[in-house]
């Protein structure tokens, strides 16, 4: 019984993590209808955005999230000005070749600038835990939940009730209405690229701090967001959370109940579930 | 146009003269992708191996004194292209000889080349027993048997204090880690030791949750982890932020690798692994002097320390050596058997090969005790102490 609470808590704290993971790559897809691949890459530049910004300076990885959210979001922006605008009308395949190659771009940099070594963000607090009840608590994946809620209640008020949000939305949802009404797509999509990609330097950040990087981290990453974002739906960040805790979950009574093999065998399975009887996701609006 | 001829004619003499002069090799590593961190160790050998050799004369071929070359090609961690790249090596680069890549499912996968070739390849990256149960005449490999792996930690156990009785089992799902399984789960009975967790996990596995409060809940004393760097590390850390300190644990890759120690920093501390190599004099060589002048130089070069992947990388390449210098020919048939028969001190050991290829050599128990790797347990008894039972995480 101990056990299945343990397990249950280890499943829900994962969850809060994979919510954080796939936030930016579903507000980046919702809005501009791209499935952008070097998601991953983007999570793994923060990660060594905050890794060396600690390592160096000595600075807490828990305040280093906004300098490096900051830092990814003028990368992020650059990267939807000075490429993906040019394709932003283009067929799905080709955007998804164009974000395909800048991961492939960013990791082999990563990989000259940075080596092949694998590096651990690591604060003499990174392995504190509590316990409750008998059941051992990580303190940092609390701490990382705790962001990943944060984070998302916090895109979902910006979404609704500021201006940029309302725009971004109205973008989403009817371009052409939108720009009758004074909305700048140019300017719309690369702020909501730019905050992708922001929300995956913050992942970075706090994946450093409770996993491992190297310059090949992305891919597996950018694989589990998108199925948390199908499993979500993308009308709204909070289906992120409810995909997130769902996988975490998920997986982790996978592991224990039939064996850690299953892990992805079961989270795939839910991914097709989920497209087969609700194709908008969790939280999606149904047709 | 008669004197471009001639400059042709004389152009291919000349490279014609030149080829007769030098032994090629080639060789397709892991310089890019997930495993590159590895992969490195075996380019680095081979460079430094090859230019230590050429700078001494190269390698005797009958009377003649030739340099060796080396073709080297990125599989970029990717198996299917590294097979290709094997057979490119062969039909269009004409290269005489292979090297391995790192890792037992390159091996696996790359030594069929060389054997449907009849081409032998000598790699110290592949250890699982499965490489050398196929009846290949042509693969040859330096890395001891994979079953083996944690032998000498088991023999460690049964002489400490408190006994240990129960034992966790942990692999990844690829041929190594599989073949380490294997092997480690008759020597743990053999010992008499109870095992209450045997699971496979996935290779790449970054959650390692549910498997330790497993451990946690069977009360395993012992945990023996056959896996990937990556995973360990996780691994590790996970342990210590869910309060999981068994009273030893041992890894088969990770401890003796200087990045792995560096990511980790205190909390690599107590981690036990295994090693065929230390950089010790009393390894004589003949190009490189001992094993500790080797260590220094390879520092000096490369800018990180070696470990026994970088060891067993420069002794394939002596392997070659000796073995066409005995055979006085680069006939790939006559090099096969010679290799079949070399006996010669090197860096990494005494090279010799069993009648499957594989080489066999005691594994070092080793412990990282703060911050530095220290030797354990080989043979049959104790080099240094072993810190047992671990202490928990917040009493570290």
């Amino acid at each position: 019984m101990e056990l299945l609470a343990q397990v249950l808590v280890s499943g829900v704290l994962l969850g809060g993590l994979y919510a954080l993971m796939a936030l930016g790559l579903a507000l980046v897809w919702g809005v501009l209808n791209i499935v952008n691949l070097s998601h991953g890459a983007l999570i793994m530049l923060g990660a060594y955005t905050s890794y060396f910004l600690f390592t160096v300076w000595h600075i807490d990885p828990f305040v280093t999230l906004p300098i490096t959210a900051v830092v990814l979001f003028i990368v992020g922006y650059a990267i939807e000005r000075g490429i993906l605008n040019f394709v932003i009308r283009g067929p799905m395949f080709n955007t998804l070749l164009i974000t395909f190659g800048i991961e492939v771009i960013l990791t082999y940099l990563a990989q000259l600038w940075f080596s092949a070594d694998f590096r651990a963000i690591n604060p003499t607090y990174a392995g504190a835990n509590f316990a409750i009840a008998g059941i051992t608590i990580p303190t940092v994946q609390v701490l990382v939940f705790a962001i990943a809620l944060g984070l998302t209640i916090a895109m979902w008020l910006f979404l609704l009730h500021t201006r940029i949000g309302r725009g971004i939305r109205a973008s989403a949802q009817n371009l052409v209405a939108a720009r009758l009404y004074g909305v700048d797509p140019k300017r719309i999509y690369a702020l909501t690229f730019g905050l992708g990609a922001a929300l995956a330097g913050v992942t970075g950040g706090l994946y450093g701090t409770v996993s491992q990087i190297n310059p090949y981290i992305g891919g597996p990453l950018t694989a589990k967001s998108f199925a948390i974002a199908i499993i979500g739906g993308l009308d709204n960040p909070l289906g992120v959370i409810v995909g997130g805790l769902v996988l975490g979950i998920v997986e982790s009574l996978t592991a224990l109940y039939f064996g850690s093999t299953y892990r992805d065998v079961a989270s795939f399975g839910v991914l097709l579930l989920v497209l087969i009887l609700r194709p908008s996701g969790l939280l999606g609006r149904t047709a | 146009m008669m004197l471009r001829f001639l400059f042709f004619v004389a152009a291919l003499a000349a490279s014609a003269v030149a080829g007769a002069q030098t032994v090629t090799f080639g060789a397709s590593v892991q310089l890019t992708g997930p495993v590159a961190n590895t992969g490195r160790y075996y380019k680095d050998a081979y460079d430094f191996a090859i230019e230590k050799i050429n700078a001494a004369g190269g390698v005797k071929v009958g009377s003649t004194q030739q340099k060796i070359a080396l073709k080297l090609l990125d599989n970029q961690s990717d198996v299917n292209l590294s097979v290709r790249q094997y057979s490119q090596l062969l039909s269009q680069d004409k290269v005489n000889f292979l090297l391995g890549p790192f890792a037992s499912n390159f091996v696996l996968a790359d030594s069929s080349i060389a054997e449907k070739s009849s081409v032998p390849m000598v790699q110290g990256g592949g250890a699982s027993d499965e490489i050398y149960t196929r009846g290949y005449k042509y693969i040859f490999g330096t890395l001891p048997a994979a079953s083996d792996y944690f032998g000498s930690t088991i023999d460690a156990l049964a002489k400490l204090n408190p006994a240990p009785k129960t034992v966790a089992l942990l692999y990844a799902d690829d041929s190594f880690d599989v073949s380490v399984a294997k092997g480690t789960r008759e020597l743990l009975k053999k010992a008499g030791l109870t095992t209450v967790l045997d699971e496979r996990y996935s290779t790449n596995a970054s959650d390692f949750s549910v498997l330790l409060s497993r451990i946690k809940s069977g009360n395993a004393d012992v945990v023996l982890v056959a896996g990937h760097e990556t995973e360990v590390l996780n691994f590790i850390r996970q342990a210590k932020s869910l309060g999981v300190s068994p009273k030893l644990y041992s890894f088969t890759v990770g401890v003796p690798s200087a990045d792995f120690r560096q990511a980790l920093g205190k909390d690599a501390n107590g981690a036990s692994g295994m090693t065929a190599w230390l950089p010790s004099t009393s390894l004589k060589d003949q190009w490189f002097g001992d094993a500790e002048a080797f260590a220094k130089a390879w520092k000096a070069k490369f800018g990180y320390d070696p470990d026994y992947h970088a060891a067993a990388g420069v002794a394939a390449v002596e392997a070659f050596v000796n073995a066409i210098q005995n055979a006085g020919s680069t006939d790939p048939q006559k090099v096969r058997d010679a290799l079949a028969k070399v006996s010669f001190d090197s860096v990494y050991g005494h090279i010799a090969f069993n009648d499957k290829g594989q080489i066999s050599l005691p594994q070092i128990m080793i412990q990282i005790q703060d911050d530095k790797v220290v030797p354990i347990f080989a043979g049959k008894d104790f080099i240094n102490k072993l810190v047992y039972p671990l202490p928990p995480w917040d009493k570290r």
